[in-house]
């Protein structure tokens, strides 16, 4: 059985995200150091897409409404993570970063010197969500640690 | 914050545009534009290679030795890298690719049977936007030249505010008319029945008015509008945008293959296209891509995507009130801020120009006409680049031609007419111009007596320069901005269609493309 002190939990509140937490949850012992990593997919920079007729002020209103609701958005999640982490006194830390997926995770793992990255599962065809994925070959590639995948839930 | 990057590519794209503008001036490209048969373009290849190259060899250096500040010099300065890169794409484009595609089109139609750079429209404009799609997506715009990037849509908005010099009274209010009636019904009806079917598969309010924006109104622009209004969930405003943005980019490859194949005319296409197509930022670009070498379906399009956007701040004021009445807590609307806020000042500038452009001070108001009559000795001799002089008048073998064809003339005007033109070898006045016409048009004399009055006609029909020196700057402007709009056209944003705005999106949009396609074919004539 694993019994990792420090794990890297990737999640960002998708159902296979939430099947993630809960087997990192699981993983964890009283001393364990969860580090919870939420990705805010750099797709973002292009979702002004080729807007060219507003003005000023309103592209100002959107940039900044986007950011906040994205920012509540995951707050949201982190909060309800929180709440169950907390009950069990597991010792947690939450970043936010812009990027691709697969590479801030890899960067992060390396920064926080995880024993364990825990993520979910691609979402099976047909259901819906942004379409970011992490590319899992290169991810595995580039770990040097173990890489726990949560199967997507039935 | 300083915004200027240190990069000697400002410098280096200078320096080339410099050089290729000094090797056409002495002749050194001859072979090159003899080769793509470039050279109606060889003046603006000097002009904007020298004017340009100047700018970014001062402006590079400057990045190179200086130290830059923070302050607004440092800011616009900063553009100027951007700026560069996107002109130096459009001039690749324009001058090399657009030519060469044209060339092989034509030497592969024999073996395919038909051309294809003409038939999947491989022009400049089309190849401009793939050219920044493909950059974006592919290489990534360098950081240099983001800030310049963004300064691309300041290129559109010029190119609409010039093409204000372009129309008489008449056509704006023809046009004007047409357009309200055709946005009128396919805009409200898109937006409305966008709300309907929202309301019938029980949709969150925030995702139906996202979606009603952007689907019904002008795409993205429209969504970037509504989102805050309608408080949209990241996901919704991600599935929406990627949806206009998939749709837009088809439409504009779609629509104007669509509209030769069906033989559509200037006024048609421009109609349909800016009622049409999704997202206003391709109107234009399936406008050019439809007329290349001219601006006549622009200027139809472009009234149709002003009028669209002018329903905007309309839209999104009855979009945030149809939300206020749904959602508990949601905030009031302040109905005078949002029409302020959503005004796209930029058509007040097309409008200044229309009004300045009456007065006269461009041009006479004759010049605006298409081409104006001019049948003197200085406009039928003129000079090639060469020096060599070239002259206009008939020649011998033309007026044997037109002598041969002369019986089958019965009508006393133009037997007139015809005798006048065989009698000086050019066309002796408008009245007999129209005249000649007519000749033509009832195709009463043979093939190669209609191509001697064609050729006399053309000899006497100009384009004044002012007027021609708007449309090149005018469709420079175009091309600046689509270019660089398509580097903001992300494959990552159109991976995110999906959900039920890709459903609804595909639903609606295709009725309404469809639907402006048979009302255009139906009750739009050519002319205006």
């Amino acid at each position: 059985m694993l019994s990792p002190r420090s794990i890297l939990l990737a999640s960002h509140g998708t159902i296979g995200a939430q099947a993630a937490e809960k087997i990192a949850l699981g993983l964890c012992q009283s001393d364990t150091v969860l580090h919870h990593l939420i990705v805010v997919p750099d797709l973002w920079r292009g979702m002004m897409g080729d807007d060219w007729l507003n003005n000023a002020s309103t592209r100002d209103t959107y940039g900044k409404y986007v950011e906040a609701q994205l920012g509540r958005e995951i707050e949201q999640h982190r909060a309800v993570l929180e709440r169950e982490i907390s009950a069990r006194g597991i010792i947690f830390q939450t970043r936010v970063v812009l990027g691709k997926p697969g590479q801030c995770l890899i960067e992060y793992a390396a920064e926080s010197k995880a024993d364990l990255v825990v993520i979910g599962s691609p979402r099976p065809p047909g259901i819906s969500g942004l379409r970011s994925r992490m590319p899992l070959e290169k991810l595995a590639r580039a770990l040097t640690v173990p890489l726990l995948i949560a199967p997507y839930p039935k | 914050m300083v915004y200027t990057q240190k990069t000697p590519w400002t410098l280096v794209m200078g320096i080339i545009m410099v050089a290729y503008a000094y090797m056409v001036q002495n002749g050194m490209m001859e072979p090159v534009i003899k080769f793509l048969n470039t050279g109606r373009h060889a003046g603006e290849m000097q002009t904007l290679g020298f004017a340009f190259g100047a700018v970014a060899i001062l402006v590079g250096l400057w990045q190179v030795l200086a130290a830059p500040k923070e302050g607004q010099t440092d800011y616009y300065l900063s553009t100027v890298a951007g700026l560069m890169f996107i002109m130096l794409i459009a001039f690749i484009v324009k001058w090399g690719l657009d030519p060469l595609m044209a060339k092989w089109g034509r030497e592969a139609q024999p073996a395919l049977g038909f051309n294809f750079a003409s038939v999947m429209n491989l022009n400049y404009v089309v190849m401009g936007i793939l050219a920044g799609i493909i950059i974006v997506n592919v290489f990534k715009v360098p950081g240099w030249a983001e800030n310049g990037v963004r300064l691309s849509r300041l290129g559109l908005k010029t190119g609409v505010i010039l093409l204000g010099t372009l129309y008489s009274f008449a056509e704006l209010a023809q046009l004007g008319k047409l357009s309200i009636v055709l946005i009128g019904v396919f805009v409200l009806g898109s937006v409305g029945l966008v709300l309907w079917i929202g309301a019938r598969r029980k949709l969150p309010n925030s995702m139906t008015g996202v979606m009603s924006a952007g689907i019904g109104v002008c795409g993205v622009s429209a969504s970037v509008a509504a989102a805050p209004v309608v408080q949209a969930k990241s996901t919704e405003i991600a599935y929406t945008i990627g949806t206009v943005l998939l749709f837009g980019v088809v439409c504009m490859f779609a629509f104007p293959i669509i509209g030769k194949a069906l033989g559509m005319g200037y006024v048609q296409f421009g109609a349909w296209a800016g009622t049409g197509i999704l997202n206003s930022a391709q109107v234009a670009g399936a406008a050019l891509a439809f007329q290349p070498g001219g601006i006549e379906t622009l200027k139809v399009a472009e009234i149709f995507n002003i009028t669209r956007v002018l329903f905007l701040p309309i839209i999104v004021l009855w979009l945030a009130l149809w939300y206020v009445k749904r959602e508990v807590g949601a905030q009031q609307v302040d109905v005078t801020r949002v029409i302020v806020s959503k005004f796209p000042v930029f058509v007040l500038g097309f409008i200044l120009m229309f009004l300045l452009s009456s007065t006269g001070i461009f041009a006479p108001a004759r010049h605006y006409q298409g081409a104006y009559f001019d049948n003197s000795d200085k406009a039928l001799v003129k000079k090639d680049r060469s020096g060599k002089e070239v002259n206009n008048y008939l020649k011998e073998a033309d007026v044997e031609t037109l002598k041969k064809d002369a019986e089958k003339v019965k009508r006393d005007d133009q037997k007139a007419a015809l005798q006048r033109l065989i009698e000086n070898k050019k066309v002796m006045s408008e009245d007999d111009d129209a005249t000649l016409r007519g000749i033509i048009n009832a195709k009463l004399m043979s093939k190669e007596g209609t191509a001697v009055l064609n050729k006399a006609h053309r000899a006497i029909r100009h384009t004044a320069a002012k007027i021609a020196m708007f449309r090149d700057l005018i469709a420079w402007f175009f091309t600046f901005g689509l270019v660089g709009l398509g580097m903001q056209i992300t494959v990552a944003s159109i991976k995110q269609a999906g959900g039920q705005p890709l459903v609804i999106g595909s639903i609606v949009g295709v009725i309404k493309a469809v639907g402006s396609l048979i009302v255009v074919m139906l009750m739009v004539s050519e002319t205006v």
